[in-house]
């Protein structure tokens, strides 16, 4: 209505002049009545005063009857906010920084979860593409490839299936320049299976993936316009890397990722070589339209039996059930665990803030009691007090909210770049709007509860009785207490669960720093050289090794050797925690019962010295075994307690590439005598216990890793990196090295997962322990200002001061053992979820939990040092006759 | 307070200022004087409930409200019925009328 709208808009804009109105109107009235009354001889001006009635409250109702209110309310209860909240400033930054903390943690690890989980990869309906994996005790997820190869040619579920290899770095020659290129090997139907449309050309058929026809190679957009000009002529074009002729077939458009970093596509040939014999390849498919997830895994778990009744025992790789895995889910499947443990970490750190929260908007509601009271007499409607409250619930939740985002900008930061796992486009996790959406929410729902909860605490309020009474009335109800006392107790309970969590992660780590590695990693260097081309060239097959790389090496070393602090070098195909290098090997004459893989490691002389690792039986080699064709080999611990348990090894004999008499190298090896027996080191992986591992001298040692690892020993730190590098390249020019850094950097990698967990839960534990301390003595403190006087009479009666302090310390001491059993309880039945993050620590340690237990309960205690003493403190005359 | 004074029903205060404008324009006091008056006493009007209706029919567009000069020569705000009062008042009275004849009966036949 038109009037309506008017009077609003009159009443909004033109306040002053409405007010005044509104005086006039009402003085107008009281003369009247006075003049009236005074007629009649009476006491006029007192009882129109009473009859009338609080000339506010009325002028209130007005201005509500006229409906100036709600904007200029809301004006009002902001500005009336704000100068509460400065006036109690710890108060606010309490609130504030607590809810920024709960805020700021949830937002980054809830980015950190969307970007690396929930996120859909970057292909056109991703969620059907799906990944191959023998389901055996757990999941082995790569096939062989005759087991690809069954799968392709039977399966009728998928639009596309390919499976691909993985990649290696080799040199791009164009012309006189040279660059370094990271080479893919896919098969045909890879971009199909993807669902990427080549910026150019065409993807490559199957015949490019048989052993003997040419390579074909798709281009990453970045390598076409970087070292090809962008070139359009250049489909047809031959390229050579590392001295490997490959035609261009296509080029993809710009942006493409894949889990496996590449600047080059090339076809993978499907052989029969040692490689291809092994699980080695990661299949993924494309299901056809109208196929589900179900149907197709009946179908490849179908194929799997199948193929393990046909095929020849030699090729029988895998073992279990043939299954399928989203690709997205398979992808995440590493890091779920970690970041479903830490998402409910920093869930739990919310509930704690909240409760933080709502415990101190409690106390301060009730220690406002009197201000509101007045209010209420006064003339404010509960209604428009609910309102208030909103508001400075609202002012609180939107400050903490926008401190909460600066803190969840800076720790995403600080988490992606602890990210342990090497993921691509990690720089492109960022909070993005559903995180801020996310974050308002939570910091408005929060404030409007807080908000709620804090106006119910006035609901039963009289304001007689509150302005009469002082602290004696207004006391604490019983209603009132046991929500405070319960949300401690959660409180409690929560930062429990959270410091156990982090507890049992903290001790995983030091005992992961307290493993054994078999060698001793202080002033120990590592280098990796790859083989470079005319290395590879003198190689017969890329699995036998050749002179020309032992030559190098042997000149290599003496030159290391000579370099001031260099005490002493040696070379290795893969150092431990490197990487591994597995060739069947056999007992020889006992072909039925050896194990089968073995890590094979091909040395030098003076390995075991500079390694620190120690000779059990028999004797190491020698520099004349180096130049001698006598064939011997030395064996660890492990395989020496495997093949010979009851017997000396030395002596005996192994063929290195057979395997229960099948032959896997293309030129069979004459058999090894065993001439000693070592301790173990550890092999690719930290927490794996050592792998049987056999050494043969690098002389005539097989080549299964394509590169050649240097141990060096050295006192000197300054400066090592650059004569290590002088003195390879001195010898060949253009030799590449990788991976020139201390041992110690590299173990550390190696706990890098362990580490990251351990510092997020860490962290998350020290400050829930810190909310939960500020939490209790918040609310112990506001409870014992509430029984100030009940103190004095107990003080008056003959209590002592040891009773107070008693009486505070026993009460937090319930409440904490309360909410430690409560917390006990809860974290026995979640823990169990972490093993798979755990090394040698069992989720319900009793030893962490009951650390843990003691350690929750003395901060509590703690918390309730400060008011304890300040309630011992009270002086009962003084108590008694306050207010 | 007196004990005979009779507590309005919920909405019936607004039928009544409506009637009472009808006779003319009216300020505030006169009002609740003549509620008084008409009612022998037993309507008292309490300005707390006057003042607020006043301003929440004026809002409704029922009433108009200007300034005037009072029978004692002072300045008051006067209301006084609009068109859409008029209509106002004439349905409510009918749907008062209505409803009490309906309870009178009622408690007559029981």
């Amino acid at each position: 209505m038109l009037s309506d709208l008017n009077i609003r808009l009159r009443s909004l804009f033109r306040r002053a002049k409405v007010e005044e109105e509104l005086d006039d109107e009402l003085r107008f009235h009281l003369e009247q009545q006075v003049e009236k009354y005074m007629q009649g001889g009476e006491a006029a001006q007192r009882r129109v005063r009473l009859e009338f009635g609080g000339v506010d409250q009325i002028k209130e109702n007005c201005r509500d009857a006229r409906g100036v209110s709600l904007l200029e309310a809301l004006r009002q209860d902001v500005r009336y906010g704000l100068r509460m909240l400065r006036k109690s400033p710890a108060f606010t930054a309490v609130v504030v920084v607590t809810l920024s903390l709960g805020i700021g943690v949830n937002s980054a690890i809830f980015s950190l979860v969307d970007g690396i989980i929930l996120r859909p990869l970057p292909y056109p309906q991703s969620n059907t593409i799906v990944h191959f994996g023998w389901m055996d005790k757990s999941l082995i997820p790569n096939l062989s490839v005759p087991e690809f190869q069954f799968c392709r040619d039977h399966s009728t579920s998928f639009a596309a299936i390919a499976g691909f290899q993985d990649g290696e770095e080799g040199e791009l020659r164009q012309g006189a320049s040279k660059r370094w290129v990271a080479t893919a090997f896919v098969t045909d139907g890879f971009f199909e299976t993807l669902g990427i449309e080549l910026e150019l050309g065409r993807p490559f058929g199957r015949e490019f993936t048989r052993p003997g026809s040419g390579y074909a190679a798709v281009l990453t957009d970045s390598l076409w316009r970087n070292s090809f000009g962008a070139d359009p002529n250049i489909l047809g074009r031959q390229i050579v890397i590392d001295n490997q002729s490959y035609t261009v077939v296509g080029v993809l458009p710009p942006n493409f990722t894949f889990t496996q970093p590449a600047d080059v596509f090339a076809s993978l040939h499907l052989g029969n070589s040692l490689g291809d014999q092994g699980m080695n390849t990661d299949v993924i498919a494309r299901l056809k339209p109208g196929v589900s997830l179900s149907r197709a895994q009946s179908e490849v778990r179908l194929l799997g039996s199948e193929f393990l009744a046909q095929a020849p025992s030699a090729q029988r790789q895998g073992s279990g059930v043939l299954h399928l895995d989203r690709y997205q889910d398979y992808l995440s499947s590493d890091y779920q665990t970690t970041l479903l443990m830490l998402l409910c970490a920093v869930g739990l750190l919310l509930l704690i803030a909240c409760a933080n929260i709502a415990s101190l908007l409690l106390g301060r509601a009730s220690s406002r009691q009197k201000e509101i009271s007045i209010r209420l007499s006064l003339g404010a409607s509960r209604a428009r007090l609910l309102q208030q409250f909103l508001a400075e619930g609202l002012l609180l939740g939107v400050a903490g909210g926008a401190a909460g985002l600066a803190a969840a900008e800076a720790s995403l930061h600080v988490f992606v770049s602890a990210i342990p796992w090497g993921l691509p486009a990690t720089d492109r996790i960022a909070l993005d709007w559903r995180v801020i959406s996310f974050t308002t929410a939570v910091a408005i729902g929060a404030s409007v509860a807080f908000g709620v909860a804090s106006f119910f605490q006035t609901r039963k309020l009289d304001p007689n009785s509150a302005l009469k009474g002082g602290r004696a009335v207004v006391g604490a109800g019983r209603g009132q207490s046991l929500i405070l006392n319960g949300l401690v107790v959660g409180e409690v309970a929560f930062s429990l669960m959270l410091v156990l969590g982090a507890g049992l992660l903290i001790d995983s780590l030091y005992r992961l720093s307290q493993i054994n590695l078999g060698f001793n990693p202080a002033h120990l260097v590592l280098m990796q050289t790859p083989f470079s081309p005319n290395m590879a060239e003198a190689n017969p097959s890329p699995n036998i090794g050749g002179t020309k790389i032992w030559s190098f090496e042997r000149q290599a070393l003496a030159r290391i050797r000579a370099i001031p602090g260099v005490q002493s070098a040696a070379v290795v195909s893969v150092a431990p925690l490197h990487g591994q290098g597995n060739i069947p090997v056999e007992r020889d004459g006992h072909s039925q019962d050896s194990i089968g893989g073995t890590e094979y490691r091909s040395i030098s002389s003076s390995y075991f010295s500079t390694m620190g690792i120690p000779l059990l039986r028999g004797r190491t080699f020698q520099d004349s075994d180096f130049t001698s064709s006598s064939r011997i080999a030395i064996i660890n611990e492990t395989l020496a307690r495997d093949w010979w348990p009851n017997e000396d090894p030395i002596g005996d004999r192994l063929v290195i590439g057979e395997y229960q008499g099948h032959q896997y190298l293309q030129i069979a090896q004459p058999a090894l005598q065993i001439i000693g027996v070592v301790a173990d080191t550890k092999g690719m992986l930290l927490k794996q216990p050592p792998p049987p591992m056999v050494y043969v001298p690098a002389s005539n040692g097989l080549m299964p890793n394509g590169s050649t690892d240097w141990v060096i020993r050295t006192s000197a730190t300054a400066g090592i990196d650059s004569s290590l590098q002088k003195a390879i390249t001195d010898i060949a020019t253009d030799q590449r090295i990788l991976d020139l850094e201390p041992m110690s950097q590299l173990v550390g990698g190696s706990v890098a997962e362990a580490n990251f967990e351990a510092l997020l839960m860490g962290i998350f534990g020290a400050l829930a322990l810190i909310l939960t301390l500020v939490g209790v003595y918040g609310v112990l403190s506001f409870q014992i200002a509430q029984r100030t006087q009940e103190i004095g009479i107990r003080l008056a009666l003959g209590a002592t001061r040891r009773d107070v302090w008693f009486l505070i310390v026993g009460k937090a001491a319930r409440m904490g053992t309360l909410g430690v059993l409560i917390g006990l309880l809860s974290a026995f039945a979640l823990t169990r979820f972490m093993g798979s993050l755990l090394y040698e620590v069992r989720p319900t340690d009793p030893t962490i939990f009951a650390s843990v237990a003691i350690l929750v309960l003395v901060v509590a205690l703690l918390a309730a040092y400060i008011p304890s003493r300040r309630a011992a403190r009270v002086d009962a005359i003084v108590s008694l006759r306050y207010e | 307070m007196p004990d005979s004074y009779l507590d309005l029903p919920q909405g019936t205060l607004d039928l009544l200022i409506l009637r009472t404008l009808s006779l003319g324009p009216q300020h505030g006091w006169a009002i609740s004087e003549r509620l008084q008056q008409i009612s022998d006493d037993v309507l008292r009007i309490q300005q707390g409930s006057l003042y607020p209706a006043l301003h929440r029919l004026e809002r409704r567009g029922w009433i108009k409200a200007r300034w005037g000069i009072s029978d004692n020569n002072r300045r008051a705000k006067f209301y006084e019925l609009s068109n859409n009062g008029k209509k106002q008042l004439q349905a409510e009275t009918d749907a008062w009328e209505k409803l009490t004849a309906a309870v009178a009966q009622v408690l007559r036949a029981i």
